[in-house]
């Protein structure tokens, strides 16, 4: 049996039921987005990373002139060595409608032996029969056809083919196709010879056996393994050493969920303050019980146990009735991220310790906010509680704020009146405005983040003044290119530029790239571009863009300034062209939208260093299209004209391609932020309806004067209905205040995580008025039923109130 | 200056076998009981009696603050105890004017606004002419050079003084106040009464509920109530003096 003051507590709960509820579901909410985001990371960085390790994922990939079964079985017996495989990745092109699009075909050995890097059979044949391919899942969209499909292919050295779509498979190690706008095929080596490819293997990937998640140590055993190669007389080109243990996209997921974790805690802390700030109005209201308990020998601690018990309960009850929808929540968000991400969810289980986390937040950060307040009214002395008389008498009037406020005229008393009642709460006005404007900012900021980040992309045709780039398979004569191009109707500009992949290059070792297999996470290109181009015009961050007449210089962009640690104006730089290191002097760094790390250098020092004078392996072109299609047309007979001239194309890249592939990276960041301005919103609207309802109480009897003196029903309703509108405006306004930093701040770390730049702050008035008249309606409608019950007092209730 | 002409007509106030009942935790309590009166148009009559005599309670169902349980009550010939809330809130407002013991003033306005604040409610005046008129309320009672100032920094006196000024905003034909004088001192009290004089004497009809014996010496007929029912009515100076002897007979 409970004991009275337990008694006492309950009664006091379940006889204002709104007010609970309003406490329950506010802490409920806060409870959920914690739960949400607390149990969506514990399950994605779990299976993001057991997905990726479930394709036992090569430690190091090097790249020879040939490796067979042999090779990998004698290195398999290397020390430190754990396994290895020979394999080949073959970047072709793949024709998807009309058009050509970046195709990786992996060469594999033996598919009933897969060691590194695995897959898996998802549907059709498995091995792939002769002539056909087998699919990644993810790529199916972008290649717009699935088993049973026969596109052409066209690989370096071969002659288009039709090759059909003869499996699926589901690959974890890769990032998901259609982000990268890439399609991803298997086949066998005797496939590869149909292609018009030499039927060889060049890449031995490697697994280490100690220390295989530490760099330092993957890349020694693999250095290693790679000297030893060269003394039984095999050329290692390169050796590519991706981030060890971690998915491509793992570091931007991990690094999203954090910013969400954040947010989620922002919105417990604001409905525990709202519960804090009810508590508080509920004690100011039992002052005198509170004196009388104190009469009859309560001390202060058990006064304020008793309170703080209750708001432990409270917590308790949220909790409980969150977590199991946070875990719904939680399944649904984490499939829409491994859905993106191309990896399959195999256990929902959320380990103990989070919703261990989440049980004692619930409960200990409401009772923390609580407790001030709790201990204010629980220190109250016998004397003071029995003279208070109650509700204390609003004193509007004693502030300069109402001063000022009464000089007000101009408009409608009712309004007036509804404007004045306003700051007369100013704890709980600030109260609602904080909680609404913090939905209100977190709302803007999403939007806000979307059109940064379309700004962002932008920036790809405001910086590039070309329609289209195509990379070379190998150097062809700029000449040959300008002649052969120029006849192509519609072509009004060409550039000849060099390129190559590069790294760091370390004398007398070999080199090690952080490429991912995919070729494009972690690459690094040096690029001969002609001084003076037009085609792009990229952002100076320091330092100068090259000029004619430079020459060993080279200009950074900031993904590889990101590379170099500590790297400045005027510091030389070793980059490797080809195999040789060859050394830059650092003259500038530039800002580069939308692409992996590159080193700018001349056209001329490059061609030099890399011993290609005259030829080129890369062209900008630059169309006179007046649309689109136009556009694409154009770029068609330009893979036409290079084809029927003999030129291998690598890969041809579209802007609008290489747009779209960045649209797709945010989309699912920004619903996300919405989701949370939701919640927020919707504890905005709890704690307005709250704190509307305490005023309404307490202003019962001015309201009932009000009625007696002619107002009706109507009226009194109105007058409530627009404080509340007056105070969803004024959120409006610290709203847009604080979506400033926010967006700064998440702007910042999406384009850090992204391209290492801050997104730059895009105030969208599209989300100001938006969330204008979002608030305007959520404030009336926080308002409706307190007005509602305000209109249905009766005059008699009303006037004997208090 | 009484208008006496306006006491012999039609009565302003009629209340016809009015009952008013209340549910309590023991049970159903009778509060009025068969309540049968009439009041003339410039009259000024005053309700007295014990507490829980029903005094309020009756001041209520004139106002149509509260419906009888049973019964009718006609002011003006309007059937006060059958109109809805809404209309009975704009009729209240053009044609009673209440006044408070507490006074009531709405503190976020200022003293002129609350008295405009009827008319705002009413529309009876037009809105160019309310200040006008508030000022003009404000001479009356004495009270101008407040017009702009917050109700929290007058005292209590001066607050009841603006609660008249308000009940008077739509010039209505009937005052009403509950206790209007009780929580003022003497010296206030009577300069209060006096308004209340004034009042009658330009024709307005004036009920006061009150305790104040001297507020009945100012009256023309004082009702006495007890347990619900009317146990008398007395007249003029007559009534002051019949009922304070018998209230000092039972003290």
């Amino acid at each position: 049996m409970l004991s009275p003051r337990w008694r006492k507590l309950l009664g006091d709960l379940c006889e204002s039921r709104q007010r609970t509820a309003a406490m329950v579901i506010s802490l409920a909410i806060g409870i959920f987005g914690v739960g949400t985001m607390l149990d969506s990371y514990s399950i994605l960085t779990r299976e993001i990373a057991g997905n990726y390790q479930a394709a036992n994922p090569a430690s190091a990939t090097l790249e020879l002139a040939n490796v067979d079964d042999a090779l990998a079985a004698d290195v398999r017996k290397f020390p430190g060595i754990a396994d290895a495989e020979v394999r080949a990745t073959i970047l072709s092109r793949i024709r998807v409608g009309d058009d050509w699009t970046r195709l990786l075909l992996f060469v594999i050995n033996d598919f009933n032996d897969l060691r590194l890097n695995t897959f898996k059979r998802e549907s059709g044949a498995w091995p792939p029969p002769r002539g056909t391919m087998l699919v990644e899942r993810s790529s199916v969209k972008v290649l717009k056809a699935g088993i049973g499909a026969a596109p052409y292919i066209k690989t370096p050295h071969g002659i288009p083919r039709e090759v059909p779509v003869s499996g699926l498979v589901h690959d974890t190690s890769l990032a998901p196709g259609v982000q990268e706008q890439t399609v991803c095929g298997y086949i066998t080596r005797e496939t590869l010879g149909l292609l018009g490819e030499k039927p060889v293997l060049d890449e031995l990937r490697i697994l280490v056996a100690d220390h295989p998640f530490d760099r330092t140590s993957v890349d020694t055993t693999a250095r290693s393994v790679a000297n030893r190669l060269q003394t039984t007389g095999q050329v290692v080109r390169q050796i590519q050493v991706p981030q060890p243990g971690r998915h491509p996209h793992q570091g931007q997921m991990t690094g999203v969920l954090f910013l969400f974790i954040s947010f989620s805690l922002m919105a417990l802390v604001l409905s525990a303050i709202l519960v804090a700030t009810l508590v508080s109005a509920m004690l100011a209201r039992q002052i005198r019980e509170i004196g009388v308990m104190k009469a009859v020998g309560a001390t202060t601690g058990q006064i304020a146990t008793m309170y703080l018990a209750m708001v432990a309960l409270l917590g308790a009850v949220a909790t409980a009735s969150a977590m199991p929808l946070a875990l719904l929540a939680a399944r649904t968000f984490s499939d829409a991220i491994a859905n993106l991400l191309n990896f399959t969810i195999m256990s929902y289980h959320v380990p103990l310790w989070v919703l261990a986390v989440q049980i004692a937040s619930g409960i200990l950060v409401p009772v923390a906010m609580a407790a001030f307040p709790i201990m204010r009214g629980a220190r109250v002395t016998v004397r003071e509680a029995i003279n208070d008389y109650g509700l204390k008498s609003d004193a509007f009037g004693q502030h300069r704020l109402d001063s000022a406020l009464a000089r007000l005229q101009g408009i409608s008393r009712a309004y007036l009146l509804a404007l004045r009642n306003m700051f007369r709460r100013r704890g709980r006005l600030i109260l609602s405005l904080v909680l609404l404007a913090a939905g209100g900012g977190m709302f803007m900021s999403a939007l806000n983040v979307r059109d940064a980040w379309k700004v962002y992309i932008g920036r790809i045709y405001a910086d590039r003044h070309y329609d289209v780039q195509i990379k070379l398979n190998e150097p062809e004569r700029e000449d040959a290119l300008r002649s052969a191009l120029q006849k192509v109707r519609g072509v009004a500009k060409i550039e000849t530029w060099g390129y190559s992949e590069t790294t760091l290059a370390q004398p007398g070792l070999v080199d090690i790239v952080r490429t991912y297999p995919d070729g494009g996470h972690g690459s690094f290109a040096i690029v001969g571009a002609p001084p003076e181009t037009t085609m792009v015009m990229f952002r100076v961050l320091a330092g100068r863009w090259l000029q004619p007449g430079d020459g060993y210089a080279v200009v950074l962009n900031q993904m590889a300034r990101s590379l170099i640690p500590d790297v400045k104006i005027n510091d030389t730089v070793l980059l490797s062209l080809n195999g040789r290191a060859t050394k830059w002097r650092v003259e500038g760094f530039v800002e580069e939208v939308g692409f992996p790390a590159a080193a700018y250098v001349s056209e001329k020092a490059y061609a030099q260093a890399a011993g290609l004078e005259g030829r080129a392996q890369m062209i900008r072109v630059t169309s006179s299209a007046a649309d689109q299609a136009e556009r694409v047309e154009i770029i068609r007979s330009i893979e036409q004209t290079l084809a029927t001239a003999g030129v291998s194309v690598r890969e041809g890249l579209p802007l609008a391609v290489l747009r779209t592939a960045m649209v797709e990276h945010v989309s699912v960041l920004v619903n996300t932020l919405i989701a949370t301005a939701v919640l927020l919103g919707l504890i905005g609207v709890l704690g307005l309806a709250s704190t509307m309802s305490m005023n309404v109480i307490e202003r019962t009897r001015e309201l009932g004067v009000m009625r007696a003196i002619g107002a009706t029903p109507e009226t009194v309703m109105r007058i409530i209905l627009s404080e509340g509108v007056f105070v969803g405006a004024l959120s409006w306004v610290f709203a847009v205040i604080t979506s400033v930093p926010l967006s700064l701040l998440v702007g910042r770390i999406v384009g850090m995580l992204s391209f290492k730049v801050p997104l730059a702050l895009a105030m969208s008035p599209v989300a100001m008025l938006l969330w204008f008249v979002v608030v305007l309606v959520i404030s009336a409608a926080a308002c409706a039923y307190p007005a509602l019950r305000a209109s249905r007092l009766t005059v008699r209730e009303a006037l004997a109130y208090g | 200056m009484k208008n006496p002409d306006a006491k012999t007509g039609s009565p302003l106030i009629e209340l016809r076998g009015v009952n008013k009942e209340f549910l309590s935790p023991g049970g159903k309590v009778k509060v009025l009981n068969n309540i049968n009166l009439s009041i003339k148009q410039g009259e000024f009559v005053t309700i007295v009696g014990k507490s829980g005599s029903g005094k309020s309670t009756l001041l209520s169902m004139i106002t149509g603050i509260d419906r009888p349980s049973s019964g009718a009550v006609l002011v003006d010939d309007t059937r006060v105890h059958l109109l809805p809330e809404g209309p009975l809130a704009a009729w209240r407002g053009r044609n009673i004017g209440v006044v408070f013991q507490f006074f009531q003033l709405l503190p976020t306005l200022t003293v002129a606004e609350n008295i405009m604040l009827p008319m705002d409610f009413a529309g009876v005046y037009p809105g160019h002419r309310r200040r006008e008129r508030a000022l003009a309320l404000l001479g009356q009672v004495g009270i101008i050079e407040h017009a702009d100032k917050l109700p929290s920094s007058l005292s209590g006196g001066q607050q009841q003084r603006a609660a008249i000024a308000r009940a008077l905003a739509n010039d209505p034909p009937l005052v009403v106040a509950d206790e209007p004088t009780g929580n003022l001192d003497g010296h206030t009290a009577a300069e209060v009464i006096k308004l209340f004089s004034n009042l009658v004497s330009s024709g307005k009809t004036v009920v006061i509920v009150t305790h104040e014996r001297d507020v009945t010496t100012f009256a023309d007929r004082t009702i006495v109530l007890a347990d619900g029912s009317i146990e008398s009515e007395l007249k003029g100076a007559r009534a002051l003096r019949n009922y304070g002897a018998r209230e000092a007979a039972r003290a």
